[in-house]
Formats: C-alpha cells, structure tokens, sequence
C-alpha cells in the first residue's frame, strides 16, 4: 500500500535519477595495493624464440585462481609489452599430465623431477619457455546486504537495494627455468563495493575489482621484464 | 505509465508460469563432452589390451535427491580419454568389448577398467559455491597369461567455480571433464610408480618387439 502510494507520488524515473546520483556520489569505489619483490635490479631478457607462461595454482581446497583471470594477465603482457606469452589452456594441452592441479610444482627445486624427464625437457625447449609466472589468489564475496525484489510492486518493477564488497587477492611469482631461480614476486590486493538499486528496473553499479587486479599485477609483471 | 504497468504485469505471469513448471519438471542433464590432449609421456615398449566393455563405454550416473534428478552421461568421454592416455602410454594398444582368451593374443598387459562410483556436490550442499565431482575408477592389471597383476584404484576429484559458467550443466560439465583429467593424470604419473607394476616391468626382460 506505501509502496504503491509512493510510486503515485514520485514518478519512479525520478526515484531511479535520485538514487543513482547518490549512488555514484558514494560508492562503487575500488582500491588497490601492490606489494614487490625483486631479486636483482636488472631486467628480465627474453631472447628471440623465448617466451613466459602464466599459470595459475589450482591446488587449495577452498578456491582456485580463476581461468580468466590468468588469460587476462597473459593478454595483457602479450598485447601491450609485446613479449611472447604462451596461453595457459595452451601450455597445460601441450605439457599435459606434468602441470595438472594435483602433480604441478609448488616449489622450485621440485620442478627438476619434471624438466629432468627427457620428454618435457625437449618440449621447454621446443616452445621456447623460459620464464613461468605462477598466480596464486581468487576474488571473493564478502559482507552482502540488502534484497531486491522484482515483480511485487503494483507496476510489475523492482524494488529494493542490495550491496557486496569483492576482494581481490593475489600473488604472482616468477621463475627462470634457464637458470632455475626465483627471479621475483608481486602481490595485489585490490577491493571494490558494488551495488544494485531496484527502482522499476534493476540499476547495477558494479565495481570492477577483479580487472583492477588484473591491471595491477600486470602493470608490475610488465615492469620485469625488458621491453 | 497505465500501458507499462500492464506489460510487467502480463511478462509477471508467465515468469512465475515457467518458473512453476520448470520446478514441477527439476532435472539435470548433462552429456560430457570434452576433449582430452595426448599425454606427454614416454612410451612403454609393451604390447597392451584395453578392454572397454558396454556397462563402461555407456556408463551413466544418476542422482535423485529432494526431488531433483541429475543425470550425467560420461560413458563415451571416459572411454575417449583412456584409449587416449593408454594409446599414448604404450607401443600398442589393441581395445576389446570383451576379456580376450589368454594366450591367445600378442599382449603382454591386459587393462580393465571399471568406474566405482561418482559422487557430486552442488554448491547449496557446501559452504564452498562451487560444483565438485568425485570419480572413483578400479583397474584391473592382467599380464599375457591372464594373471591378475593388481587390482588399482584411483580416485579423481573436479570441481568447477559457479560464477564463471552460464549454467549448471555447462558447471556439471566441466567439472566432470575436471575429474576425468585428473584421472589420467594419475594413470599417466603413477603406473610406473605403482610397486607389483614395478615389479613386472623389472621381470620383463624382453619387450616385445612390434613392427
């Protein structure tokens, strides 16, 4: 009865302008921190015919770093550093069961059992990998509020207001197969609140947490390498 | 305003028309459909049957539970991807519907799979939003003269986040091709590892020689 009263009173076009004005005055911010360690000032090479991978860890039991966002990486360092980027989909096909979930190295030392193995050595060296950046991280929904209701109002619209927070965490680290060291870590934490305002139609105003992550880490991965 | 109004109320109705169908009829189908990439792995100089039987190459798992019925049919995507693994694993590999007669053949390995059990977690099930799935496989192991070598168990796991995927069969889906990767995986990393298959291959002294 209020509800159907207060669309007689105030048109919802105007309802919706007030609350997207707000809106956009508020929230719908995303922030980021960035972390980096480097072993050595001096750049990263890559010689003709070489190239980095980007994996990410798919190993914990609660989450797992997400396919597009490792592609987002890689798209982002092929296209804009022009450094050859072998696709993870890709690299995984190619050297498949040795970097699956379950048997991939976590650690460096451990990678020798697997490029010792004849097979996989002549493939490293075939596809010219030089450089294997692994990312390890997932993007999260935390702190929801609030509910949408559409179909309930006496105009057959939305009605409500919901919010969330994302937070984007995630760690990349590089290693040199050539010479079998870490050559550097970055870390970027970026968060984001998102909102959906239902007046008539639902109004979303979502934070794009998740590609100001992928920005990030790859602004600084970008930053390793000669160029 | 009068003529909007009247339009959410007519698309309202047949919304909550579909949705009330759509509950009444809940079930799931999901078709695997996934491709497996060769297995980079050195080749074993052995002779080897597989031995893919109907119950296996149709294999499909049926889950009924408050009211919603899953159905996923993997027969055809299990039996791709072993006579893929095990035709990249081996010199040769010859495939039969049946156990063959031993003796009578130039096999020195005889391998029969048969799928255990699978098991699915919807993410409402979990605290964990993501879709999972639980493929449990026993192998059998016969050497040329129809000797059981072992019997060998691998238990794969998949899973999928749900955000990323349109649906829950897509989500299904890929979680089973998850599973079923990760049971090649396994097959290709650990049959060397595996001590009584250890055993054989120190035994065989000589390989048999094909071609």
């Amino acid at each position: 009865m209020l509800i159907s009263l207060l669309f007689r009173i105030i048109p919802p076009v105007l309802l919706a302008g007030v609350a997207i004005a707000l809106l956009f005055l508020s929230g719908c911010s995303t922030s980021s921190i960035v972390d980096e360690q480097k072993s050595s000032s001096v750049k990263l090479e890559l010689a003709p015919g070489q190239s980095i991978v980007i994996l990410g860890r798919r190993h914990g039991s609660s989450y797992e770093t997400e396919p597009d966002f490792i592609n987002c990486i890689s798209n982002n360092i092929a296209n804009t550093a022009r450094l050859s980027v072998i696709q993870e989909q890709v690299f995984l096909d190619a050297f498949y069961p040795w970097f699956e979930p379950r048997v991939a190295p976590l650690k460096l030392p451990p990678i020798n059992k697997v490029l010792n193995k004849p097979i996989v050595a002549k493939k490293i060296k075939k596809l010219g990998v030089r450089y294997m950046v692994w990312v390890d991280g997932s993007t999260e929904i935390a702190d929801e509020k609030g509910s949408i209701t559409c179909g309930m109002t006496p105009s057959g619209g939305c009605l409500g207001f919901k919010s969330w927070d994302k937070l984007s965490s995630y760690e990349a680290t590089i290693w040199d197969l050539k010479h079998l060291t870490e050559k550097g870590k970055v870390k970027v934490d970026s968060k984001g609140s998102s909102y959906v305002i239902g007046v008539v139609a639902p109004i979303p105003l979502i934070a794009q947490v998740k590609d100001v992550a992928c920005k990030g880490i790859s602004d600084r991965l970008k930053g390793f390498f000669d160029q | 305003m009068k003529s909007i109004s009247i339009f959410f109320k007519k698309n309202i109705v047949l919304c909550l028309i579909a949705t009330c169908l759509s509950i009444q009829g809940c079930s799931t189908n999901v078709i695997v459909a996934g491709e497996y990439p060769p297995a980079l792995v050195q080749i074993l100089p052995y002779n080897a049957g597989l031995v893919l039987n109907n119950v296996f190459t149709d294999y499909s798992f049926t889950r009924e539970k408050d009211d919603k019925k899953i159905t996923i049919t993997l027969g055809e995507s299990q039996t791709e991807l072993l006579s893929q693994i095990f035709g990249d694993m081996f010199l040769k590999v010859s495939r039969f519907q049946a156990i063959p007669q031993a003796g009578k053949n130039d096999l020195d390995l005889l391998i029969v799979p048969h799928i255990e059990k699978l098991q699915l977690s919807m993410p409402d099930e979990t605290s964990i939003n993501i879709f999972e799935v639980w493929i449990k496989y026993k192998l059998e192991i016969f050497d040329h003269s129809g000797i059981l070598i072992t019997e060998w168990f691998v238990s794969s796991y998949g899973r999928t986040q749900t955000r990323f995927l349109k649906s829950q069969e897509a989500a299904l889906n890929q979680a089973t091709i998850s599973a079923l990767r990760d049971a090649g995986t396994q097959i290709i990393t650990g049959f060397n590892e595996i001590p009584k298959i250890r055993d054989w291959i120190n035994q065989k002294t000589e390989p048999s020689d094909v071609n």
